[in-house]
This record gives C-alpha cells, sequence and structure tokens, in this order.
C-alpha cells in the first residue's frame, strides 16, 4: 500500500483510486457489467419469447375440435357396418347406386376400377357419396378453455355436425398427396417432391463444394484473381434466392430444356419445370454457402499438422488426403446439413422456375413435376378458410420437424468426429 | 544410409566431414530480408545450436534447410545450401525427398490424431514403404526405441498419440522422424514447451542420437546449447532487422572463449 502511494506520487501522469474512492470504483464497475449482462439476458429473453410465440401459433392451428358433417350417414349405406370393412367390390356397388352414371363412367375412364386399389376405391366413395365435409374447425386454446360455448355453437348452426377433436397432423397427412379438400389433403408428395430435390441439390453441391473448397484453401496461391474469385463467392452467399430463381428459369428451364425435361431421353409429356431443374438451380443457390463452409473447417486444421505432414515427406497430396480431409471432416459435414436445411426451406427459386402448387400425384422421376413442402405451406396460407390454416400449420410442423432432425444429425456427427489436436 | 537410390541428390567424395553447408544463404519474406548471408558448416554426427534473442533469424535458417520455408508464401532463398554437395534449391531437387532425408521436430508436440502405431507407420507409408505386419511392428519398435520411450507406450500402441503427456508427445514426434530413416533431424526448440524432466529426457535422448545422426537444435536456452552441443552459431538482428550469424565455432569456444563482443554480451546476459 504504501509502496503503491510512492509510486503516484513519483508519477504526475494518472492515480489509481484509493481508500473509499477504491469501492467507489470497484462498485461502479460491478454495476456496469450487471448493466451488460442484463441487456444480453434480455436479449436471449427477447429471442426465446418470439420462438414459443411461434411454436404456439402453430400448434394452436394444428390441434382442435372440428364439427364434421356428412351427406350421408355411412351406416345407412352399408346397414351398421364401417365403410373399411367392406370389399371392394361392394364399395364399387355404393358408389355406382349414389353417383351419377356419368361420374362414374369418367372415374373408370381414368383408371378402370379393376385395376384401382381398394384404399383408392374408398376413398372415392367418402369423397363423393358419404361427402365428409368440416364445417367448422377451432383452435387449439378455443378447444380447451371454451369447449360448452363450442358445442354450443355447433349444436345451434350444424344440428346434423358431430363435434371431434382432430390432429391434423396425422399418418394420413404425411402420405396422401395434395387436395381441394383440406380434411382430405396431405403433404404425402410434397415430402417426396422436397426429397427428390434435396438429392439432386447434394449430389452436385457436396462434391463440387469439397472439391472447390479444398482447392481454394489449399492450392490457390494468394494472387489477385483468386481474391477476386474468393470476393465473388462471399457475395454470391448472400445474394437474394429469388435472383437464383430466375437464372434457374433462364438456364435450366428455358435454356436447357431438353435436358431438363427429358426430351433428350425420351421423355415426352414434360416441360422445363421438373424436379431436375429444382435440383440445379438448389445446387447453385447452396454452392457458395457449402464452399465457405468447407473451407472454414479446412482452416480449423491446425497447421501444425500439415507441416509434421511435410516434415516426414509427404507430397501435398497425401497430407491433404490423410490429414487435411480427415481433420476437417466434422465441419464439412456440418456445413453439408446446413446447405441441405437451406436448401430444404427454399420457397423463392422454386416459385421463380414454377413449382406446381396442385400436384395430385407422386413423382417416380427427375423429369416430373413437384412440389415441395415450403410451397405447399405457401400455397395453404393463401387459401381462405380456417381449415386451410391448419393444414399449413401442420405441413409447417413437418418442415420444423424434418429441419430440425437435420440440424441434430450435424451436431451429433460433428460431437462423434471431433478430434483432439 | 543408403543414397544412391536417389537421382537428384548424390553423395559425392567431398563432403565427408559436413552434413549441410549453407554459402552467402539470403532468405526473404516478400522484399523482407529475414536472413542475411549466413556461411555455416554443420559437421556430420554432431549437434549443432542455434542460439541468439528472438527474431533474429535462427528458426528460419533450420526451416531453410529441410525446405519447410517453402510453404510460407512470398519465402525466397538466395545463396545455396549444400546437402551431399549438392544444392537442395536447385531446380531438379524435388522439396519433398529433401525433407524425407532431413527430418524435423517442432517446437509444439504434434503427433497426429491417430494411433501410436499409426503415427510412426504414416510417414514410411507415404514414403512407399512396403513391408509385412511384422516388419511394420519391427519398424515402429525399432523407432519408438531410438527414440527412447518404448517402453512407456509398448503396452498401448494403439491407443491415440494425443493421449500422451507433453514430454512423451515430443519423444513420439523425434520416433515419428527417425522412421522415415533421415540423415538430418532439426529441432526447433523442442524442449520449449516441456517441464525440466521432460526437457533432460529428450537432452538425454539427443546424445543417443548423436552417434547416427547429424542435429541441429534451435534453443533459447543458453544452458541447453552448452550442455548438448558439439557446436553453436549465435544470431543477431542487424540495423534492418535482418537475422546475421554473429559467430559460430565450437560450444566450449562460444561459450567460454567467444571472439566477438556481442556473444559475449549474449551469453553473460547482458541482453536477449
Amino acid at each position: 500500500m504504501s509502496a503503491q502511494s510512492m509510486d503516484q506520487r513519483d508519477r504526475p501522469t494518472g492515480y489509481l483510486p484509493e481508500g473509499a474512492d477504491i469501492n467507489r470504483n470497484i462498485a461502479a464497475r460491478r454495476l456496469r457489467g450487471a448493466i451488460w449482462q442484463a441487456i444480453f439476458v434480455s436479449s436471449l429473453i427477447i429471442g426465446l419469447l418470439a420462438l414459443a410465440t411461434l411454436i404456439y401459433t402453430i400448434v394452436d392451428d394444428t390441434f382442435g375440435y372440428i364439427a364434421v358433417q356428412t351427406k350421408v350417414d355411412p351406416e345407412e349405406l352399408t346397414g351398421g357396418r364401417p365403410l373399411e370393412e367392406l370389399s371392394k367390390e361392394e364399395l364399387i356397388e355404393i358408389l355406382r347406386a349414389n353417383v351419377p352414371a356419368g361420374l362414374f363412367r369418367r372415374f373408370d375412364r381414368d383408371e378402370p376400377f379393376s385395376e384401382r386399389s381398394k384404399e383408392s376405391v374408398l376413398q372415392l366413395v367418402e369423397e363423393r357419396v358419404v361427402g365428409r365435409e368440416v364445417v367448422a374447425a377451432y383452435k387449439l386454446t378455443e378447444s380447451l378453455l371454451e369447449r360448452e360455448r363450442i358445442e354450443a355453437t355447433v349444436r345451434e348452426r350444424f344440428p346434423r355436425a358431430k363435434l371431434e377433436f382432430h390432429s391434423w397432423i396425422n399418418r394420413e397427412f404425411l402420405t396422401r398427396p395434395m387436395s381441394s379438400v383440406p380434411l382430405l389433403a396431405g403433404v404425402g408428395n410434397a415430402i417426396l417432391g422436397s426429397l427428390w430435390v434435396i438429392a439432386i441439390t447434394m449430389l452436385l453441391a457436396i462434391p463440387i463444394g469439397i472439391l472447390g473448397g479444398v482447392y481454394l484453401e489449399e492450392y490457390a496461391s494468394d494472387t489477385w484473381y483468386y481474391r477476386l474469385i474468393e470476393t465473388n463467392i462471399n457475395n454470391l452467399a448472400g445474394v437474394p434466392s429469388i435472383i437464383y430463381g430466375i437464372l434457374g428459369l433462364a438456364v435450366f428451364v428455358r435454356a436447357l430444356e431438353a435436358l431438363t425435361s427429358g426430351a433428350m431421353f425420351g421423355v415426352t409429356d414434360s416441360n422445363g419445370r421438373t424436379i431436375l431443374s429444382a435440383g440445379l438451380t438448389m445446387a447453385l443457390l447452396v454452392l457458395p454457402l457449402m464452399i465457405i463452409n468447407v473451407r472454414e473447417a479446412i482452416r480449423a486444421v491446425p497447421q501444425s499438422l500439415r507441416q509434421a505432414s511435410y516434415g516426414l515427406g509427404a507430397t501435398k497430396w497425401q497430407t491433404v488426403w490423410h490429414h487435411v480431409l480427415p481433420n476437417a471432416l466434422p465441419g464439412i459435414l456440418t456445413g453439408t446439413i446446413l446447405s441441405v436445411s437451406r436448401a430444404m426451406g427454399e420457397t423463392a427459386p422454386l416459385i421463380v422456375i414454377g413449382a406446381s402448387t396442385f400436384v395430385v400425384f407422386f413423382p417416380d422421376s427427375v423429369f416430373d413435376k413437384f412440389t415441395v413442402i415450403p410451397i405447399q405451406i405457401y400455397n395453404w396460407t393463401s387459401q381462405p378458410g380456417a381449415q386451410f390454416r391448419s393444414i399449413a400449420a401442420a405441413a409447417i410442423i413437418v418442415l420444423l420437424v424434418t429441419l430440425l432432425a437435420l440440424n441434430a444429425t450435424a451436431i451429433l456427427l460433428r460431437n462423434r468426429l471431433r478430434r483432439n489436436y | 544410409m543408403a543414397t544412391a537410390e536417389f537421382s537428384s541428390i548424390n553423395a559425392s567424395p567431398s563432403n565427408g566431414k559436413y552434413a549441410v553447408e549453407l554459402k552467402n544463404t539470403h532468405i526473404y519474406y516478400g522484399a523482407f530480408r529475414a536472413v542475411n548471408n549466413v556461411n555455416l558448416q554443420i559437421e556430420r554426427q554432431r549437434i549443432t545450436a542455434f542460439i541468439g534473442p528472438s527474431g533474429c533469424g535462427k528458426s528460419t535458417v533450420l526451416r531453410a534447410i529441410n525446405r519447410m520455408n517453402d510453404l510460407i508464401p512470398g519465402s525466397r532463398l538466395e545463396g545455396q545450401i549444400l546437402f551431399h554437395g549438392k544444392n537442395i534449391y536447385d531446380p531438379d531437387v524435388d522439396p519433398v525427398e529433401v525433407r524425407r532425408r532431413i527430418g524435423m521436430v517442432f517446437q509444439k508436440p504434434n503427433p497426429f490424431p491417430k494411433s501410436i502405431y499409426e503415427n510412426i507407420m504414416f510417414g514410411p507409408r507415404i514414403n512407399g514403404w512396403r513391408g509385412t505386419k511384422q516388419q511394420a511392428d519391427e519398424l515402429v519398435e525399432r523407432a519408438l526405441r531410438g527414440a527412447a520411450i518404448w517402453d512407456e507406450v509398448k503396452d498401448k500402441l494403439h491407443q491415440p498419440g494425443t493421449a500422451l503427456s507433453g514430454g512423451q508427445q515430443q519423444r513420439l514426434c523425434i520416433a515419428r522422424a527417425l522412421a522415415v530413416q533421415p540423415e538430418v533431424i532439426l529441432m526447433d526448440e523442442p524442449c520449449s514447451a516441456l517441464d525440466p524432466i521432460s526437457t533432460l529426457k529428450i537432452e538425454e535422448l539427443m546424445f543417443e542420437l548423436r552417434q547416427n545422426y547429424t542435429i541441429v537444435i534451435v534453443t533459447h536456452n543458453m544452458q541447453q546449447a552448452a550442455r548438448v552441443s558439439d557446436y553453436t552459431a549465435f544470431f543477431l538482428m542487424n540495423e534492418s532487422r535482418a537475422g546475421e550469424l554473429i559467430e559460430y565455432g565450437p560450444t566450449t569456444q562460444i561459450f567460454q572463449n567467444p571472439q566477438d563482443e556481442r556473444t559475449e554480451n549474449y551469453i553473460s546476459g547482458r541482453f536477449g
């Protein structure tokens, strides 16, 4: 203490507080720290609140009471047996008896009844004869808190309707294709469409991204043209996705139509607005992201490992193959899965290149028309009516769960493969 | 060591005494001259120590001897570094071959994140080694014995090399360097990250290795240089911040009877 004060007398500029000043100074520093900490915590809380609101809104729309009304009571048709237990022939008979003859012939022309599966006929009966129709849908909060009011309203307004608790997300929803009737609509073909597009995207973006990243990081010298390429890649990662959509429309859908429509390979009933075009466009979109991630991962491999390898007489390629790539792998995988997530959630470019919003069949080749989950969501949210909002919410849950699963895989892989240097 | 199998660097009878000779060597990083005009002859099967304050270019010179500086963009060398009478900076010399024959141990132990066994076998494998499993086992044992670490790791050859202690890791790195049968081993402050006991072990090891290998060591620790080396080279930065060789000679002479005033000032601890 005394040495310190002596010291102070020697130094004319600046001083350290003493006595009561020390305590005041410490208190002031602590207060400043506490204020900043409170700011950090509150921004975290804002984030959590936003997330909670999002989840609440979606879940609120996905579950809840629906009032269902049928044109005909199914038990009257079958004499008390459930529809599912009937044979295909009995179902065809019910259909023949209850729809106009012209319509029945059209169904037969579309796909002969002899070739249709029982499920397909059952679906026709449910759609055309029974005509289950949701006349009112309620949110989860209402359903839980105001049950009596809902029951009273439904009794009064739809005396024939039955009130039941419904989860809009269910097995049928995940497997069925799109339909104009919300109760019968599903995301089955959108899920499949998303998987197809992602597969094409990854098939292109992963190898090109890794090879390009390795070249830029390990081989390219620090010259002006490589710096230019680098700057461009970084900027491309920030280009709005709709621009990629326009690029895809001009290049893949129009200029390369012969390739993307499959005309080159003998597919005749298609135009360029196919899964292939979408996958190629998405690959362009995630490629900069992929390259940046790969480069980050490679840069994180310690220089000391490279030196050790070179010091033993390894060539550049041996060093890259035996040490740089294996050690960068966790990072590369994380980057890959982040790119997949990005491609899965992208909507705008696919709208531009013309993904169809109403596709009722399942895609089975890259030259098919398609729809993807985000586009399906976009389509449903723009339809009037509470029920479309509910199936949109259900589709959002499907998308979010898929993305969450992908990110969780990324984290698990990274932790498992992470090495200690 | 067998040298006839190499095409670009051949043994010549005139270089019997010296393993490596630096002649009028200047080293540049871009336009900056980092090392100025070094002339130095490193004797075969002796330990030569490079000492000097930080930034005096001793590490740069060391790394020039096996062309590790090539990895730094913009680095360039003028003059000659002779190895078996051949300038290793000649265009017809492949740096990969130079590095195989002049091995290196680094300041921070840097075992590969693989098993001890794989750490040793990596060098031979990438250099085209072919042999049976048994021969590989022998090679690993020989290298680990050579680096005086066999007894400590013989039961855990397939455990990661990164799990060893710092001193053991450094000896593993030496064993790894020995496995490719170099003639010269360059050590860049190999003990600066180690505790005194590990340091002692490495120093004892260097004495043993001296019988078969030429060793060049950069060290900040003057006692270490005095203890282990046969020859000492003292480097210092000149006015334009380029490293220069001030004095070179037998270690006893440098430490007991330095010819240059600056050397005397440095080893007596007056600066640096």
